[in-house]
């Protein structure tokens, strides 16, 4: 190296021998850290979705579809915390997409580099990485309170919060990627604007808006804590959005911290529940992905 | 209006020479004393050039000579970019279009735009073509079939795609997406078509049919081309206007300008000496 | 224009065309501005409504409510520093542990991975990203917690417990849970998206360089160290400053794992807590225009400052880096 000073012939040779085995030693060590380091975090995304399966799998029982959480020991199942996550999850996307949509379209064919939208779009990224916690804690003091009860429409409100700034992201760079062209194309016949971006623009990116919404459901589906201080959880069969509502979350979060035996069995189900599906959906996304850009 | 075209061929500093066969035709645009900035740079200098009805007039040029330029003025196509204006007068149908107030949506499906890469839209090749004919007008169903249909017959599409109108645009092939990008063009019944570079992104055979659509289309539109390639603008154009350096150096029918141009420049440009 | 033209290209039929879009245009512009300007709104309403419900707090304790690591329902007394400490610290320790492992899998992903196998890694990182985090709190209590209590705190008191200066560390009952349990929860949970970002801005360097570097002679681990790191300094900060914003704010999973106890102290096995995993256990306690619920409020709203300047600074670092990819 340049700075190992100069010295005789001989000497040398044999000092950069050894400075060549020594680079080659730490060329060695570093890779065989970085192979540690990958085979560590392969080993945990192992290691949990063997827990899962494991624990998870002997409580996946038709009852558990068909029956409503009920008291330890007398065979409740989780029917309504599924429908209450499908259907709080539902509702924020139809409330939490099409804001999205509206917001990703002003950043990338209005706003652009505006001061405005140079704001919007930090907010968008500071709401897309604020604790998921604080969400709910605002959706209380300013829908719960106010109206005096926690409810499932409280609960998708929250979670529509947390999905808006996914769809802000993806729609913007999706409609990044379509080229001027295009939009030339239906300008030039005489195509106002706000046609060619809803006819031409946004369906040219729909497979990538589409992405956006697959991985807001899968961000939101999978939340917990912004749903225990707005839908609260509810063990009873309800489809009533203005009633506290079960979740699938919420109610894994009940039962593993709790000490009976069929509890914490249906906790672990339902966790498996909750992370295939939202797997499966990034999996899904993932491969569609790879798929459009071939 | 035909006496204003006869001395409206002046060109940018060059010789004033009238030019005769095309000067007998209407003129579908008159461009007078034109200048275009993009931000602070100037881009064409004080061009006037006029367009006759129902011909084909042929733009060459250098890169960066300022020729697709002036096309995109012509459908006032540079609107979409800030920083970008233009001066002087482009007459059309009696009106200058670069005054303020142009409803440009209609101007624009009056003069259509064929680009350099065809650019069909993200839907079925029935609806690429219905797209434009529904922004101007209310159809029904039978009538915008009946539309549909005789747009693709005359880029001669028709037989091709007659089966499958309902697959979707992009896949089909880049000539045939050319095709369908002009017949898209014409459905909405323009009067004057305007072809930037069409067929450069486009092999022999598929530029070959063009060429020849170009020909059947000049009977009923007025038909402005940018092309990079002398042949082509040898063989369809009727007049042939060249720009050097953001100025229109000479315009001439095509004949004179392929055989004896005025101009040194051109001389060299056409014989390859430049470009 | 003398109107002589015959169809397709007739003036009447083209002026008697209408258009539409006269009002649509400006209609839809202010209708995306109005949903842009709906979401700054969002932001503005989430932290005026954790201050304005903060303000109790504030008052009755003073500035005092920062550096009181007191929690005591009983005698109305809250104070914030304790929470505060034990997420600085449980995200310190997550980090501590998360950037060896993601500045590792990220070399091994854009350096030394076959490129099939590269990609297969990649993406299973990339699903521990989506991992739930209410999961990782069941896993990191029933599987990480139990080798914690037996095995790691007893080693860990045996080596170092006599050890003057380090003992401290090392003090405490084994429970398994913890502020050391709580970093190792968060940092696997935060690692895919260090790693993503590092993987990013690697891949990004122009290829020439990394040639060139190769062309000298160096090894993979050289080509990494002195040019491919210098290179994508800041990308790579501003990945670690975003996963510690992650890391701050994050609820379940350390609500399973942290313990939850008021306290400040040196060890890193004793039970702790931090803003998040307190408003989530004690929210339920606190009822409403009750001054801890006030007290809840106002950590929030420190919560809330503390994500926001760590955002603001990976944003920076992330822009200048990105600024300075597209100079060179």
């Amino acid at each position: 190296m340049a700075s190992s000073p100069p010295a005789s012939s001989l000497s040398v040779s044999g000092k950069s021998r050894s400075r060549a085995l020594q680079r080659k030693a730490m060329d060695r060590l570093a890779t065989v850290l970085s192979w540690c380091a990958t085979f560590l975090v392969v080993f945990v995304l192992g290691s949990i979705l063997w827990t899962l399966l494991k624990n998870g799998l002997p409580g996946l029982t038709a009852a558990l579809f068909t029956r409503s959480m009920g008291a330890p020991g007398q065979g409740g199942g989780l029917a309504n915390a599924i429908v209450g996550s499908i259907l709080q999850t539902g509702l924020a996307i139809l409330l939490g997409a099409p804001a999205g949509l509206m917001t990703g379209i002003y950043l990338a064919e209005y706003g652009s580099h505006s001061r405005l939208a140079r704001a919007v779009r930090f907010v968008s990224d500071m709401l897309l990485s604020a604790p998921s916690i604080l969400i709910g804690l605002f959706i209380y003091m300013a829908l719960v309170a106010p109206l005096g009860h926690f409810s499932g429409f409280a609960g998708s409100v929250a979670l529509a919060i947390l999905a808006m700034p996914i769809m802000v992201r993806t729609t913007e760079d999706m409609l990044r990627l379509v080229p001027l062209s295009m939009r030339e194309a239906g300008i030039a016949l005489g195509a106002p604007k706000w046609r060619v971006i809803l006819f031409i623009c946004v369906r040219a990116a729909r497979g990538g808006i589409i992405t956006g919404v697959l991985l807001a459901i899968a961000r939101v589906a999978g939340e917990t804590a912004p749903l225990l201080f707005t839908s609260l959880g509810n063990s009873e069969w309800s489809l009533d959005m203005r009633r506290p509502m079960a979740s699938l979350p919420v109610a894994i979060y009940q039962y593993a911290g709790s000490a009976y035996q069929d509890w914490m069995q249906q906790a672990w189900t339902g966790a498996l529940l909750v992370t295939l599906g939202v797997l499966i959906i990034n999996i899904v996304v993932r491969i569609g992905i790879r798929g459009g850009r071939t | 209006m035909n006496g204003e075209a006869a001395s409206g061929t002046m060109q940018a500093g060059a010789s004033g020479t009238p030019q005769v066969d095309e000067a007998a035709r209407p003129l579908a645009i008159q461009v007078r004393n034109l200048d275009f900035y993009y931000g602070k740079t100037r881009a064409l200098h004080n061009i006037s050039l006029d367009f006759p009805e129902r011909s084909v007039t042929g733009m060459i040029g250098p890169s960066g000579c300022g020729k697709s330029t002036l096309l995109r003025i012509l459908n006032r196509m540079y609107d979409l970019y800030p920083g970008q204006r233009a001066t002087g007068e482009v007459l059309y149908d009696g009106q200058n279009i670069l005054a303020p107030g142009v409803d440009l949506n209609l101007l624009r499906s009056r003069i259509g735009m064929v680009f350099q890469k065809p650019t069909p839209f993200p839907m079925s090749i029935y609806d690429n073509i219905a797209f434009g004919i529904r922004l101007h007008e209310r159809v029904s169903r039978s009538e915008m079939d009946g539309r549909v249909e005789d747009a693709l017959r005359r880029v001669a599409l028709w037989a091709e795609v007659k089966d499958r109108l309902q697959a979707s645009a992009t896949a089909m092939s880049g000539g045939q997406q050319q095709r369908l990008c002009i017949a898209r063009t014409i459905a909405t019944r323009p009067e004057i078509i305007l072809l930037d570079e069409p067929t450069s992104a486009l092999d022999p055979v598929s530029t070959a049919r063009i060429e020849e659509l170009l020909d059947e289309l000049k009977g009923d539109f007025t038909i402005a081309i940018v092309t990079h390639n002398m042949q082509q603008a040898a063989r369809c154009a009727d007049q042939v206007a060249f720009f050097y350096l953001g100025e229109l150096v000479e315009v001439d029918s095509t004949a004179r300008m392929f055989t004896t141009p005025r101009e040194s420049r051109t001389q060299d440009y056409i014989t390859g000496r430049f470009g | 224009m003398d109107g002589s033209t015959q169809q397709p290209a007739q003036p009447t039929v083209a002026k008697a065309r209408h258009s539409g879009s006269l009002t649509g245009d400006p209609l839809f512009k202010a209708l995306a501005m109005a949903t842009g300007i709906g979401v700054l709104l969002v932001l503005g309403v989430i932290i005026a409504v954790m201050a304005i419900g903060g303000i109790p707090a504030f008052k009755a304790f003073g500035p005092g409510f920062l550096f009181s690591a007191v929690w005591n329902p009983v005698t109305q007394h809250f104070g914030a520093a304790a929470p505060v400490f034990g997420t600085l610290a449980s995200s310190a320790l997550g980090l501590l542990i998360a950037v060896p492992l993601a500045f590792g899998t990220a070399f091994w992903l854009t350096a030394l991975a076959p490129p099939a196998l590269s990609s297969v890694i990649g993406m299973a990182v990339q699903l521990l990203a989506a991992v739930p985090s209410i999961i990782f709190g069941m896993w990191g209590f029933f599987v990480l917690v139990p080798p914690m209590a037996h095995y790691v705190q007893p080693t860990a008191r045996h080596l170092f417990g006599h050890i003057p200066g380090l003992s401290a560390l090392v003090a405490g009952a084994p429970f398994g849970t913890g502020l050391l349990t709580a970093g190792l929860i968060l940092a696997i949970m935060i690692m895919p998206s260090i790693t993503a970002v590092m993987r990013d801005v690697f891949v990004s360097m122009p290829a020439v360089l990394r040639e060139s570097a190769y062309g000298l002679g160096a090894t993979r681990w050289e080509v990494m160290r002195q040019v491919v790191l210098p290179w994508s300094r800041q990308g790579v900060v501003g990945g670690i400053v975003l996963g510690m914003g992650r890391a701050m704010g994050e609820t379940m999973a350390v609500t399973f794992v942290i313990g939850d106890s008021n306290h400040i102290g040196w060890s890193l096995f004793a039970p702790s807590n931090t803003i998040a995993s307190l408003i989530a256990l004690e929210f339920p306690e606190s009822p409403a225009g009750s001054l801890k619920l006030a007290s809840l409020m106002a950590l929030g709203a420190i919560l809330m400052a503390i994500s926001f300047i760590t955002l603001w600074c990976s944003r920076m670092l992330l822009a200048r880096g990105e600024a300075q990819a597209g100079k060179r």
